[in-house]
């Protein structure tokens, strides 16, 4: 399969509070795969994310996605590539004042004509996709309703409506499901896994539960302390792998 | 212990029921009395204040004693009904509505009517321990522990009209006590010089209605004016002003140098910012230097409130918009503005209306529009036309005062 991303010696140091929160990571992503971070709070994740699509400024390393060095892009190219990056987010982050609808077309601020859209003016096919999404992730009915009315399942629906409007190349999910119930959980999950596989999405996830680890990745990268304690198949992570990563006092918990 | 024993134990101990009401009730007896005490004292000052400067006499009273005690006692009720007075203040007490949390302007006069039964309310608290003064109760009102109801208000002698007010009496004050000689006596023996004032204020020229109004609207005008050119200037600038939107050492430079500029301006207050324009732009167009202070007034106030707003925002959708590719004014569009709007719409609500307050006093220090007019009025002895400027300068503080309270309501 051919690579998406590749990241080269990564690092970053947030200066205040001298943290070294990822620490010369290197790793690559191919088209197509569903990439499940896992580790402890604290260990990176959140950080590694945000430094792909630079909403967090690396301080060294490379990262190229599809063939473009994201680090060095000028403004212009990174909103450019950020189009083709969507990201979903444990808050789920949608403008709470807001209407549904105006969130979900969000999604398309970077394609878009600016001065059209200051006046919230948007081409009519991006209307019409906007419902269409919105009647795929199964909340048709909310479009006009004001985002903070919705319970987190739906405004989690309603983030992913959002980054389906980039027709990305990559989703970004940055523990899309932690502040759910399990139930919830599954079916947003299931969202993800089905751009994965029928629009062929590249996904890279990070979940707090191995078993949703398991469940749903194809491959899994653990992080402990900014670097790379595991990389391989959900079925290779044994007791003892578990132990090196989450540490020794933990027990394995099942989300069903 | 023998039934007696308890008899006399349970004796001892419990009070009469109906104390427990006189206790929970006698706050709100002692914030009346209070306020009564208060008004009283700022009579007797403000009419010596007045007297020495506009006869050169001394006088507290100035009229008959009853009618200044009624007076007083109308006064106490009206304050407590409709703001917090200084003895609300003293007690903790606080006037909420009993019905749905609104101030319904009709509901306070009502209270204030029905307060005249003060010597009637007495009597059922005898009688029963969970008593509402029934004049509360036909008002809707309620005199609560002021820890019960949220105040979002400054206290009086903070807001700036009222500082603006009391600089002003004291310096003039000051002025005139270098000049005049101070005799107490004449504060005692010499009230019924002001009858002429009052004998023409009760007898208004409304001749002078036309042009009270024609300035008023000058007034009103200058105000708006200032509120409009302080809010296109405060809103980008309180984007620089705000501390998680400044990036990088230019961003913090600015964002520093405009904190401190803006907290400077904001602690002069406008009436000494129209003294300073009066002089600086000497166009002999009063109104526009009056209209200067407001501005650079509001400026600086509205950014203060502006950004501090911006600070307190949600980063997360800022954050998401980012993260689709949306250029800088859309993030702002897209990610801020939802967030902000409604606060920054009840901040200008709340300067604009400060602007109308502030518009009249400025006038006093030759910032043009109706008070300046009022000034030569009272100068020149003219009461029965001033007193028209009065109530006119009234109706409209007040009608601005409860509309905005009502628009930033609703915008909550
Ligand atoms: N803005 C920041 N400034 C300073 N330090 C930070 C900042 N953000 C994160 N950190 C630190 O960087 C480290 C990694 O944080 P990060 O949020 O990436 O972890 P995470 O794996 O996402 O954790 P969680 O599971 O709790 O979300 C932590 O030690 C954290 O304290
Ligand atoms: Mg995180």
């Amino acid at each position: 399969m051919e690579e998406l991303i590749r990241i080269d010696r990564l690092t970053k140091v947030y200066e205040r509070g001298e943290v070294l929160a990822v620490n010369d990571i290197s790793f690559t992503v191919k088209r197509g795969e569903f990439l499940v971070l896992i580790g402890l709070s604290g260990s990176g994740k959140s950080t590694l994310l945000r430094c792909i699509n630079r909403l967090i400024e690396p301080t060294a390393g490379q990262i190229v996605f599809d063939g473009i060095d994201v680090t060095k892009a000028s403004a212009r190219q990174l909103r450019q590539l950020r189009r083709r990056m969507a990201m979903i987010f444990q808050q789920f982050n949608l403008v709470k004042r807001s209407s549904v609808l105006t969130n979900v077309l969000s999604g398309r601020l970077g394609y878009v004509n600016p001065g059209a859209s200051a006046i919230h003016k948007f081409p009519k096919e991006d209307l019409e996709s906007a419902f269409a999404n919105l009647e795929r992730v199964g909340i048709p009915e909310q479009a006009y309703k004001r985002a903070d009315e919705l319970s987190g399942g739906q405004q989690q629906r309603v983030g992913i409506a959002r980054a389906l409007m980039q027709r990305p190349d990559l989703l970004m999910a940055d523990e899309p499901v932690s502040a759910l119930d399990p139930a919830t959980a599954h079916s947003v999950m299931q969202y993800l896994e089905q751009m994965n596989q029928e629009d062929g999405v590249t996904v890279i996830a990070s979940l707090h539960f191995l078993s949703l680890a398991r469940r749903y990745g194809t491959r899994i990268l653990a992080l402990k302390d900014g670097e790379i304690v595991f990389e391989g198949l959900p079925a290779e992570i044994d007791a003892a792998k578990f132990k090196e990563i989450y540490g020794e006092e933990a027990e394995e918990v099942e989300v069903r | 212990m023998t039934p007696q024993d308890q008899y006399y134990a349970g004796f001892m101990s419990k009070r009469p029921s109906w104390t427990k009401a006189l206790r929970a009730y006698r706050k709100d007896l002692g914030a009346l009395i209070a306020d009564f005490v208060v008004l009283i004292a700022l009579w007797g000052l403000s009419s010596f204040i007045w007297n020495d400067l506009v006869h050169g006499t001394r006088d507290f009273i100035s009229v008959a004693p009853w009618i200044m005690l009624v007076v007083c006692f109308e006064l106490a009720l009206v304050w407590e009904s409709f703001a917090v007075s200084p003895g609300m203040r003293l007690f903790g007490r606080r006037a909420t509505d009993d019905r749905n949390g609104r101030a319904v302007i009709g509901r306070r006069f009502l209270r204030v009517l029905l307060l005249h039964g003060l010597p009637l309310f007495i009597l059922p608290i005898l009688v029963t321990t969970r008593y509402i003064p029934w004049q509360d109760r036909l008002a809707g009102f309620r005199s609560v522990s002021a820890a019960e109801v949220p105040d979002p208000r400054k206290p009086w002698y903070r807001t700036s009209w009222m500082v603006a007010l009391a600089g002003l009496a004291v310096a003039m004050y000051l002025a005139s006590a270098l000049f005049t000689q101070v005799d107490l006596v004449k504060l005692f023996t010499n009230a019924s010089a002001t009858s002429e004032i009052w004998a023409r204020i009760v007898n208004p020229d409304w001749s002078i209605l036309g042009l009270g109004v024609r300035l008023l609207i000058v007034t009103l005008f200058m105000a708006f004016m200032a509120t409009l050119f302080g809010v296109l200037v405060a809103v980008p600038l309180s984007f620089l002003a705000a501390r998680n939107l400044a990036h990088g050492i230019i961003g913090r430079t600015i964002y520093t140098v405009l904190r401190i500029l803006m907290s400077i301006v904001r602690s002069i207050q406008p009436f000494i910012w129209a003294i300073i324009f009066v002089v600086w732009v000497r166009t002999g167009n009063a109104p526009f230097a009056g209209g200067l202070a407001l501005f650079v007034h509001s400026v600086a106030d509205l950014t203060k409130l502006y950004s501090e707003r911006l600070e307190s925002i949600d980063p997360g959708p800022v954050e998401a918009i980012r993260s689709t590719g949306a250029n800088g004014l859309q993030v702002i569009l897209y990610g801020i503005v939802p967030q902000i709007i409604n606060p920054y719409l009840s901040f200008t609500i709340y300067r604009w209306d400060i602007n109308v307050r502030m518009a009249t006093i400025i006038g006093l220090v030759g910032g043009g529009g109706i008070g300046q007019r009022l000034l030569q009025l009272t100068r020149n002895w003219v009461w029965d036309q001033a007193i028209v400027l009065m109530l006119l300068i009234m109706v409209a503080v007040w009608a601005m005062d409860y509309s905005s309270s009502r628009l930033r309501e609703r915008l909550n």
